[in-house]
């Protein structure tokens, strides 16, 4: 019998601690330990805990309480699980993950995050042993450059060909950082790798500066993830204790120490010039390329940069062979890739598939399709440097070249489905405010464009668009694309290019006719009673907290469009549907 | 280090391998405009100006993306291009975006709604430290004539002056008068013209416009005649303007001083009578006419025919050029107009002797085109004003004047210039026994002798904008007598400097025309001021009305004293950036055409800092390149500027915003010297 309550950010988020306590409770006297496993990335299940019966049987309880912790331990304690039935995961459910390929997620939600053993239990560390016993740096790079793996932050570089630079560039001293400053909004895949298996990242890592000839390791993680710097940071003195940090590790000639920086809240650190500048203790700020950081890099030493995921893959490519990565995918895109689900979708959580499937594979057939019966509007892939992507491109192939043909970008793997309620021109700007926020300031187009932009957006969703804005906003979008230093200014235009793209007629219904078609603008709604449904009720005029509708009882009521806040209390109110917005 | 070759427009330039292609350039002399590089420190990108396209890589390949040459190292072979289409488009896109946000003046608006571009902030400046000569100095960079100008100019200067906002604006018209008086009492500033091309030009008309043109042409060394109609040169400043609001004397000393540089005056020389424009033509390198407009216009009524009703500069004329003046004792005379024509002939009539003068106008005192200054003098004079009438018809007694019939007129809706238009009160009149008539409503060229020049719908000489060129070859046109017609006398000599640079660049084979330059202005009223401490204008004491209204003398007194002088030109606020003329901002604005507006959005205002030993800092005109930031760090060695904040509002500030910190600074002024823009100002 083996009890595991799933606690990553996001399980703790929605109570997975207090079950975990009240069934730690519950079983006290039986002697019936309690264990921890991190995300399994079913976010709409959370919290969820893992019992393995006596028959080593996995039962599933989903959107467990407090309440049902009683329960539970009855169950566990006689292994009679028919009194919990109804908390199992449905068929329905668990095939969100019984269509997934795990490989960089292949112990999230299963291994304890903090225990070494786990880890090494599950194969981990294994593929260190034989890199360290059998293969040379070159031999490693090899096998990187046959599995196909490409950088998984978003530019899909090829990892063998960054790792062969690092190697080749002159310097004893040389640095491999791991890039885990995850900030797209609606991105959380590095997040639950590094809660969930953090010694995953660490032998990746290993693998990767042993390649190079790094003998130094460094993770910069961003300061939002403190759970995510605990267990690394647990993971890390456990790993030195078993002697796979440290000086000679596993009794070879390699070295290297190991070390956590946390990030002070800047998005543009995400970018690994501007990360390097802040690792360096100075103001996040992108740098020049060239040189790039395999040349000079970190203290102006060869280094080199990859994001969690891309570490996440390698152990695995080691111990399975390159051959098995690139077995999966399509000729140009290689292996498995995860994404973060959420919006609109049914089922969002952590995807993990391979290369080459469809969009819609993703976010019907995993995803489970759009909540509340609405119709699919688009997809933003790639937060807020990447784009949309409309209904009529669903079958878009998942590979870097197909989706960036469609103007979008595969990016690190946020994926933000949009129904038919979303206003493309509010969620362009939602993503512009993000990056003019977010802008280090140092380059003029990024810094001013980014914010012209933004208040052209705005003039647009408020009613105050003029004729030539949207030329005028694809003129600063190839400018900013053309002029801006570094990636963040560079893509900051994706999201309005590609929402001018597919949605223009929205703009110039707001524009032109001053109406938000998707009825997301406020300022551009306008509400009217029907005077024929109307029954007199006075419940909309008692709602309203504006004053705006005036009525006798009984008879029908009107709306001062001038006083309305278009606040839409009294639609929602309305039992009689006579409320209509416009 | 090996020596490589790469091409930069079209110039093969050798190099030393990997050396940065901005460098390059500027050591082969081509300017690739940057705003954030400088020698002393290392590459930083941020500009965003000195984007190249390589055309070819040395391997017959193009790169796809735009490069910054102050970062993209020389290879062997490459052929780069700083002017492409694609270049110019991002460096225009962050020029306008960099305008957009930068807040400061460029110059004040004093000069930048003077026509002639006179730069008065300078000169005041120079006045208020008492330094006359230097500041006639900087006033005839652009006119000749500032004794009279200063004393006859309607001055759009002080109508734009900001000190307004503050209680009043300057004196400035009355400043520069009292200078070029100061200046022309002793030691007289002179310019040192260039030696002599053997070009001759012939200006038509010794007016304002010909006397500028004249003079600017002269000092660049080509051989200047003027050809005029009158007995002496002056145009309008000596036949239109009374010499109680311009003495003679002024003027003549004036209009010698541009005699003393070699122009040659011929006086009494009628275009087409005595000469002709083919004949000058034939003999000159360049013509410039600039016969300005002498010509009454008419009022369209009954009656213009009888004895009594003359045109307002015909009054003007005789009595203006000759100082004879004319008995009206006795006389009731009717001055019809508004501008200052109409009160130069009111105010001449009085000084005639007229029993009563009226002036018809046919809006109200707030529409009068005429300086207000002008208006309240007359009345003081005892000039009658008929407000909302106009001439119906005149009416006469054995051909001569003795009545005037007024049609009644109410204020109606404002007009295109957002003034009230009037609008005739139906069948309601006024009649006022009159012996005169002068018609004061405006001048429009006498075409006789310059048949052969096209002409504009309403008369004028047609001249092109920007380069002054008429229908006919070499022949130039300026002043009065073109296109929009008759102007203040500034707006003509505005002209004239100007053409005198085209003419110039025309007689040395290639024509260049003026374009307006690009400047950044800012937007401020009576809120931005309310800290500012008031000082009122000081007043010019003028001569009492009941004893100059009998004579010709000069109205103003003058200033009292020095003291008095420099109190009232030091009320400038110096609105105008100090660094207007090294401005690197400004000068790859001018590069090409820019329009800024259409990004016009919040601009980052952030207050003046003086924390620094003697720098102080503009954050409003800051472009953040960051280079005070770098030098105090990288050259200085102090490190005490950073950035702070984030995107749009990232402001530098003394590094963990500490005021202590600036202590450290030993005033090395090595990031002022650095600094692109007028951000950072010496104290």
């Amino acid at each position: 019998m083996k009890i595991a309550v799933g606690q990553g950010s996001c399980g703790i988020a929605a109570g997975a601690q207090k079950v975990s306590d009240a069934l730690k409770k519950c079983l006290e006297k039986s002697g019936i330990s309690v264990g921890v496993t991190g995300c399994i990335g079913m976010c709409w299940l959370e919290p969820i805990v893992d019992i393995y019966d006596n028959d080593n049987t996995l039962h599933r309880l989903v959107r467990v309480s407090e309440k049902d912790s009683e329960r539970i331990a009855e169950a566990v304690k006689t292994n009679d699980f028919s009194q919990v039935e109804k908390l199992e995961i449905t068929d329905e459910d668990n095939s969100f993950l019984e269509k997934q390929t795990r490989i960089a997620l292949r112990n999230c939600g299963i291994i304890d995050p903090d225990d070494i053993n786990a880890y090494v239990d599950a194969g981990g560390y294994s593929a260190l042993s034989k890199v360290l016993n059998n293969m040379s740096a070159e031999d490693v790079i090899e096998e990187i450059k046959i599995s196909g793996l490409a950088g998984r932050g978003g530019a899909g570089f090829p990892t063998w060909f960054k790792w062969n630079a690092a190697r080749q560039s002159q310097g004893q001293e040389k640095y491999l950082i791991c890039n885990a400053d995850e900030g797209d909004p609606g991105a959380f895949m590095d997040r639950a790798v590094i809660e969930s298996d953090p010694h995953t990242l660490i032998e990746g890592m290993l693998i990767g500066a042993f390649a190079i000839g790094a003998s130094h390791a460094v993770v910069y993680v961003r300061a939002e993830y403190p759970l995510a710097i605990i267990r690394l940071q647990n993971a890390i003195e456990q790993a030195k204790k078993a002697g796979f940090i440290g000086e000679n590790i596993l009794g070879s000639n390699f070295s290297c120490d190991f070390r956590i920086k946390a990030g002070a809240g800047a998005f543009v650190c995400g970018e690994e010039t501007a990360l390097i500048e802040s690792l360096e203790g100075n103001r996040g700020m992108p740098r020049l390329k060239p040189p790039f950081p395999a040349q000079a890099g970190y203290w102006h030493k060869p280094s080199n940069i990859n994001n969690v995921e891309t570490f996440a893959n390698v152990a695995w490519i080691i111990s399975n062979g390159g051959n098995a990565f690139a077995a999966m995918g399509t000729p140009d895109s290689k292996g498995t890739k995860v994404f973060a689900l959420t919006g609109k979708i049914k089922r969002g959580g952590l995807v993990e598939i391979p290369m080459g499937k469809t969009l819609r594979d993703v976010i019907f057939d995993i995803g489970g399709g759009i909540r509340d019966n609405k119709e699919f509007k688009a997809v933003q892939m790639g937060g807020p440097s990447g784009g949309c992507i409309p209904a009529h491109l669903l079958d878009t192939v998942i590979d870097y070249k197909e989706l960036g043909k469609t103007g979008a970008i595969m990016g690190s793997g946020g994926m933000v489905v949009m129904d038919e309620s979303t206003c493309m021109v509010q969620m362009a700007k939602f993503f512009l405010d993000f990056t003019a926020k977010e802008s280090c300031g140092k380059c003029v187009h990024c810094r001013i464009g980014t914010k012209r932009m933004q208040e052209i957006l705005t003039r647009i969703t408020e009613g105050n668009g003029k004729d030539g804005d949207i030329e005028l906003l694809e003129e600063l979008c190839s400018g900013i694309k053309d002029g801006a230093l570094c990636g963040l200014g560079q893509t900051a235009p994706n999201p309005v290019l590609t929402t001018i793209k597919y949605f223009r007629n929205e703009y110039e219904a707001h524009i032109n006719n001053k109406k938000c078609p998707a009825k997301e603008c406020r300022d551009l709604l306008s509400y009217e009673i029907d005077s024929e449904k109307c029954k007199g009720c006075t419940l909309c005029a008692r709602k309203c907290p504006a004053n705006a509708i005036t009525g006798q009882v009984k008879s029908a009521h009107i709306i001062n469009p001038s006083v309305c806040i278009k606040c839409g209390q009294c639609a929602a109110a309305c039992k009689f549907g006579a409320i209509s917005v416009k | 280090m090996n020596q490589i070759k790469i091409t930069i427009n079209g110039k093969v330039c050798q190099c030393d391998e990997g050396e940065y292609i901005l460098k390059v350039a500027q050591d082969n002399g081509i300017e690739i405009p940057n705003l954030c590089n400088h020698e002393s420190v290392a590459a930083y990108g941020a500009c965003g100006l000195c984007t190249i396209e390589i055309i070819d890589d040395g391997n017959g390949r193009a790169l796809p993306k735009l490069m910054r040459a102050c970062a993209t190292k020389a290879m062997n072979g490459y052929v780069v291009s700083y002017d492409t289409e694609r270049t110019n488009r991002a460096r225009k896109i962050a020029l306008e975006l960099l305008m957009s946000d930068h807040d400061g003046d460029c110059i004040g608006p004093c000069r930048l709604n003077c026509p002639a571009q006179t730069d008065c902030q300078k000169y005041l400046k120079q006045i208020a430290s008492g330094d006359y000569h230097g500041a006639v100095e900087t006033i005839k960079d652009k006119l000749p004539l500032p004794a009279s100008i200063g004393r006859v100019c309607p001055h759009p200067c002080e109508q734009n002056c900001r000190r307004q906002y503050v209680e009043e604006s300057l004196s400035i018209a009355q400043l520069k008068a009292y200078a070029a008086d100061m200046d022309l009492k002793s030691d007289t500033f002179r310019a040192i013209g260039k030696p002599d091309t053997g070009k001759k030009v012939s200006i038509i008309g010794g007016g304002p416009a010909g006397l500028t043109a004249a003079y600017f042409l002269r000092l660049k060394g080509h051989s200047v005649t003027i050809y005029d109609m009158m007995p002496k040169m002056g145009g309008m400043l000596r036949y239109g303007i009374p010499a109680y609001r311009l003495p003679k004397d002024v003027l003549d000393r004036e209009i010698s001083e541009i005699e003393l540089h070699g122009v040659e005056f011929i006086n009494n020389c009628r275009i087409g009578v005595d000469i002709t424009l083919d004949e000058i033509k034939n003999i000159s390198d360049a013509v410039i006419a600039a016969p300005g407009a002498w010509k009454s216009m008419s009022m369209r009524v009954k009656g213009e025919e009888l004895n009594g009703v003359i045109g307002g500069i015909d009054f003007l004329r005789p009595i203006s050029g000759a100082e004879t003046t004319p008995d009206l004792s006795g006389k009731k005379v009717a001055v019809c107009g508004g501008g200052n024509t109409a009160m130069d002939a009111c105010r001449t009539a009085v000084r005639c002797g007229a029993d009563k003068v009226y002036v018809i106008y046919r809006r109200t005192r707030n529409e009068m085109p005429a300086e207000d200054i002008e208006i309240s003098e007359a009345i003081e004079e005892g000039v009658e004003f008929k407000f909302l009438t106009n001439p119906d018809e005149i009416i006469g007694v054995d051909g001569a004047v003795s009545q005037i019939k007024l049609q009644v007129m109410e204020l109606g809706e404002a007009d295109a210039s957002g003034r009230r238009s009037p609008v005739a009160v139906e069948g309601k009149f006024e009649f006022l026994d009159v012996d005169m008539v002068i018609m004061a409503i405006g001048q429009t060229i006498e075409p006789s002798g310059f048949e052969s020049i096209e002409k504009t719908k309403k008369g004028t000489i047609s001249a092109e904008e920007g380069t002054f060129l008429t229908s006919i070859e070499k022949v130039f046109s300026i002043g009065d007598a073109t296109n929009n017609g008759a102007s203040i006398a500034i707006a003509a000599i505005g002209d004239a400097n100007k053409c005198a640079d085209v003419v110039d660049s025309y007689l040395s084979g290639e024509i260049k025309p003026y374009t307006a330059p690009y400047v950044s202005e800012r937007r401020l009223s009576d809120i931005d001021f309310t800290s500012k401490e008031m000082s009122a204008r000081i007043k010019m004491p003028v001569r009492n009305a009941e004893i100059r209204k009998k004579d010709f003398y000069e109205v103003n007194l003058g200033f009292e004293d020095d003291r008095q002088v420099r109190t009232e030109a030091a009320r400038c606020l110096e609105c105008g950036c100090h660094d207007y003329e090294d401005c690197k901002l400004i000068k790859y604005a001018n590069m090409q055409e820019i329009k800024p507006l259409r990004f016009d959005g919040v601009k980052n205002t952030n207050p003046i800092e003086q924390k620094l030993i003697a720098i102080e800092r503009n954050p409003s005109k800051c472009i953040l390149c960051g280079l005070c930031v770098r030098i105090c760090e990288d050259v200085a060695k102090k490190g005490i500027l950073g950035l702070v904040g984030r995107g749009f509002t990232t402001v530098i500030k003394p590094e963990f915003n500490n005021d202590d910190i600036v202590s450290v600074c030993k005033n090395c002024k090595k990031c002022f010297e650095a600094c692109p823009t007028g951000a950072l100002k010496l104290i």
